[in-house]
């Protein structure tokens, strides 16, 4: 353990090298502008920079395509708090609370916390990949189908907690999103399923498209109904307000921790992600809170957790790619091109083969989540100055954007009209009260579950009783039994208790 | 706009271009003459690729444009552009609307074949023409170190044996169903999404078998992860020199992954030659050789426009079975 300090400090200091460096800020700046830009995440901002960063020293090519993963994550909360339209994927419950803040006029705050969970986060999650690296990586691998479906049991009866109080509309919405994941090419059995036969849907649909969709263009859509009279504000915060803020830090210290924790294991788990992850870490800090009811109102607290959780994951998700070789999500299978392409072999003997690599990538990664904070804090107003403008401007350049950003994902105008049809549904639920949240986790939850399940029944020939064999999977059900009846009892006893003390 | 700013990139880099303008207008003046080679390329050539930025196929595309580039074959650059999603389908069907444009290079994936077999597209195989395979990659079944299965015959009889493959139709699918018919025991095909899950989920001991390209198998192999069984090419690799291949141990199993390209439907025959030419240079050039076969242990070849186009027919059929197989197509 002395020992990975010792390696990494010699890495910090072989990532300051010019190069490095330039290619770190070089990647921060555009991972935060291609995290705001709603549409575009992380994955293709990996991917746009790849061909022109294997033209640097290898080094600085991977350090600056890191920074963009990590980078993306800070930009994310940056258009989820001022607009309301998930920069990315992962900043999907940054909008929760985050907007409904910029709405009472405290975007600054709210920013300032997000600056501060996304700096945490990261560091957590690095530290986390320094000391346990390749250990961690052998322990996911524990995780199998069987293991995961568990898993997905557990982060749907935790996150049941986001639904709104009108159930059978929340289960309404849920359902709605578990359809929308299914659309695309059947994973078990690969024939298409509710494509209406066409061929653009054969992949499914992108999550950025439905995020961008429901999130922001329904916003907008609305707006001309809803009053706007209170947008003047929000958009008014200055430096100070983005400054860290030591009360709001200790108000939201632990949902920063139990993000940055949560984040960072779920985020190991071969293909589940960041917007996963980030969800998992909300419901937990709801769950936990002593105000639950503030949760989805405007709370510092729900801006902080899933912030926390996103950056703490992009770092647990390179684990099985630097440990072990293996991508477990689009953004490391796109790093690990990157690796091959500058020449290096990513396998489990990266570590052995090529230390000085990996430890100065670490260290540049440092770098990077500290420059990051500064980077932020002085790009954030650039970014606000357009969101102060009134709607009748500020929504025409935004829609722009976002169709810019929408078709730049794969060149595809179909992608956009599925932007807009996504921004009507949107639409129409929020005017019926349906909660926009349990379709989101549908969307995000449901093929992971489908996956794991499907996958368990075909391995044991449709027996489940597989599932009692897996000590891990026994575990994380009975947590699951527990989570849904523990809460119920002890009412149930305090009501008793409190009837007979009458 | 754009389509003039690569026009005039290609000018920057061939000073006698409006020469061969003044050629052109001569030729259409005083008669009707097909393009000749000397003519070609006029422009930037874009090569197409089907999947994301980092993937397999992205990768060949992006090292072929580099070899061409350092060797120098080409007075014009060869631009990378990938077109993602639809299964394959938004890069084909625009790769086939550029009819007749030996401009525009394509790759071939498993989705090149699989995606029109399942109907609704657009396009087929048969709607390009074939250039040259400028390399392959064999399979190599493996298990991982702690598994019980210590050689392919260990698999014979063996009950609750699963395989994993990163697509419903894939080589691995389909090798594991040739594994199963030659050793006559049950394999349990499960899907995941792409390789890297299969080889978590092998390496965690939740599936038994993989079948893996050696880029994704050597490197496990030899930090002692998982051992291999046998290979899928018709000799033993130069990397695995103690790996026996499947028809050494009696088993009718031989497949391989080619790594070819194709140009849009309609080409003419002299575009078709320029392109075996490059082609054929950089499959036997050092240069592909240390910064692509060696790089991702792939195996060299060169097959023509002729060859490759046979391999195209067989390669069809034989997911065509496997997917009839999988009750996915009638």
């Amino acid at each position: 353990m002395f020992e990975a300090w010792g390696l990494l400090f010699n890495g910090i200091i072989a990532a300051s090298d010019p190069t490095i460096l330039t290619g770190v800020f070089f990647g921060a700046i555009v991972g935060l502008l291609i995290g705001a830009l709603p549409g575009l995440g992380p994955s293709a901002g990996v991917a746009i920079l790849l061909p022109i960063a294997v033209t640097f020293d290898g080094t600085a090519a991977i350090a600056a395509l890191g920074a963009v993963y990590y980078g993306a994550q800070y930009g994310g909360a940056v258009t989820a708090i001022l607009l309301g339209i998930p920069g990315d994927a992962s900043a999907v419950m940054t909008v929760v609370d985050g907007y409904p803040l910029a709405k009472r006029g405290k975007a600054g705050q709210a920013l300032s916390i997000s600056i501060v969970a996304s700096f945490i986060g990261g560091l957590i999650g690095l530290v986390l990949l320094t000391i346990f690296a390749t250990t961690i990586a052998r322990a996911a691998l524990a995780f199998g189908p069987i293991e995961m479906t568990a898993v997905m049991i557990f982060a749907l009866a935790l996150v049941s907690v986001l639904g709104s109080t009108d159930w059978i509309k929340s289960f309404i919405a849920l359902f709605l999103g578990v359809w929308i994941g299914m659309i695309g090419l059947d994973p078990i059995l690969g024939m298409p399923r509710y494509t209406f036969g066409e061929v653009m849907l054969f992949e499914g649909i992108d999550f950025s498209i439905l995020a961008v969709g429901i999130f922001g263009l329904a916003e907008m859509f609305a707006s001309p109904i809803v009053s706007s009279a209170d947008k003047s504000k929000m958009a008014r915060f200055s430096f100070r307000d983005l400054m860290p803020n030591f009360r709001d830090i200790k108000q939201c210290l632990n949902p920063l921790f139990s993000g940055s924790v949560i984040g960072f294991f779920v985020g190991i788990l071969p293909g589940i992600g960041a917007a996963a992850s980030s969800m998992i870490a909300y419901a937990f800090a709801k769950r936990t809170s002593k105000n639950k009811e503030a949760y989805g109102t405007g709370t510092l607290e729900g801006v902080a957790s899933p912030e926390a959780a996103n950056n703490s994951a992009s770092y647990g998700n390179m684990i099985p790619m630097f440990a072990l070789g293996i991508p477990g999500s689009g953004t490391t299978a796109v790093l690990m091109g990157g690796l091959l392409m500058i020449g290096l072999q990513p396998g489990p003997l990266l570590f052995e083969n090529q230390p000085e690599f990996v430890w100065t990538i670490f260290g540049s990664f440092y770098i990077g989540n500290l420059a990051l904070v500064a980077i932020t804090i002085l790009m954030v107003p650039l970014l606000a100055a357009c969101a102060s403008l009134r709607p009748g401007y500020l929504y025409p350049i935004v829609i722009g954007v976002v169709i810019f950003g929408v078709y730049s994902i794969s060149y595809s105008m179909f992608d956009v009209a599925l932007t807009v049809l996504f921004g009507l549904v949107g639409y129409v639920l929020t005017r019926l009260n349906y909660p926009v949240v349990p379709l989101v986790l549908g969307v995000i939850l449901g093929p992971l579950l489908e996956r794991g399940i499907r996958r368990t029944l075909v391995s044991s020939d449709g027996d489940l009783s597989v599932f009692l064999h897996s000590p891990i999977a026994v575990v994380v059900l009975a947590l699951t039994l527990s989570l849904l009846t523990v809460p119920r009892l002890i009412r149930h006893f305090n009501l008793t208790r409190a009837i007979s003390d009458n | 706009m754009l389509q003039s700013q690569l026009n005039n990139q290609g000018l920057s880099k061939q000073p006698f271009r409006r020469f061969s303008y003044l050629t052109f207008l001569a030729g259409a003046i005083f008669s009707c003459t097909t393009a000749s080679a000397q003519d070609f390329p006029e422009q930037d050539i874009t090569y197409i690729v089907q999947s994301g930025v980092g993937g397999g196929s992205d990768i060949l595309a992006r090292t072929f444009a580099n070899v061409v580039d350092e060797l120098d074959l080409l007075p014009v650059n060869i631009l990378v552009e990938n077109r993602a999603g639809g299964a394959g389908a938004i890069a084909y069907s625009f790769l086939a609307q550029q009819k007749g444009n030996a401009h525009y290079l394509g790759g071939v994936g498993v989705s090149f074949f699989t995606t029109p077999l399942l109907g609704n597209s657009a396009v087929d195989y048969r709607d390009f023409t074939p250039v040259a395979a400028v390399a392959y990659s064999p399979y190599i079944l493996s298990v991982r170190t702690e598994s019980d299965i210590m050689s392919v015959e260990d698999i014979r009889g063996r009950p609750d044996t699963t395989a994993g493959t990163g697509a419903v139709v894939s080589d691995p699918t389909l090798l594991s169903r040739m594994l199963e018919r030659e050793l006559d025991t049950q394999i349990r095909v499960v899907p995941f999404d792409g390789e890297g899950e299969v080889l978590s989920a092998v390496l965690g001991g939740h599936l038994d078998l993989v079948f893996g390209n050696p880029s994704e198998i050597i490197e496990q192999i030899q930090a002692g992860n998982l051992r291999p069984l046998a290979v899928t090419a018709s000799e033993r690799l130069a990397s695995l020199p103690d790996v026996p291949t499947f028809t050494e141990l009696g088993h009718d199993i031989e497949h391989i992954q080619l790594r070819g390209l194709v140009l849009p439907p309609d080409v003419s025959s002299e575009h078709i030659a320029f392109w075996e030419d490059i082609l054929r240079t950089v499959a036997e050039s050092d240069l592909w050789r240390s910064e692509y076969v060696d790089r991702f242990n792939d195996e060299p070849i060169f097959l023509d426009s002729q060859a490759f186009g046979e391999q195209m027919v067989e390669t069809n059929e034989t997911y065509e079975t496997l997917m009839r197989e999988l009750d996915l197509i009638d």
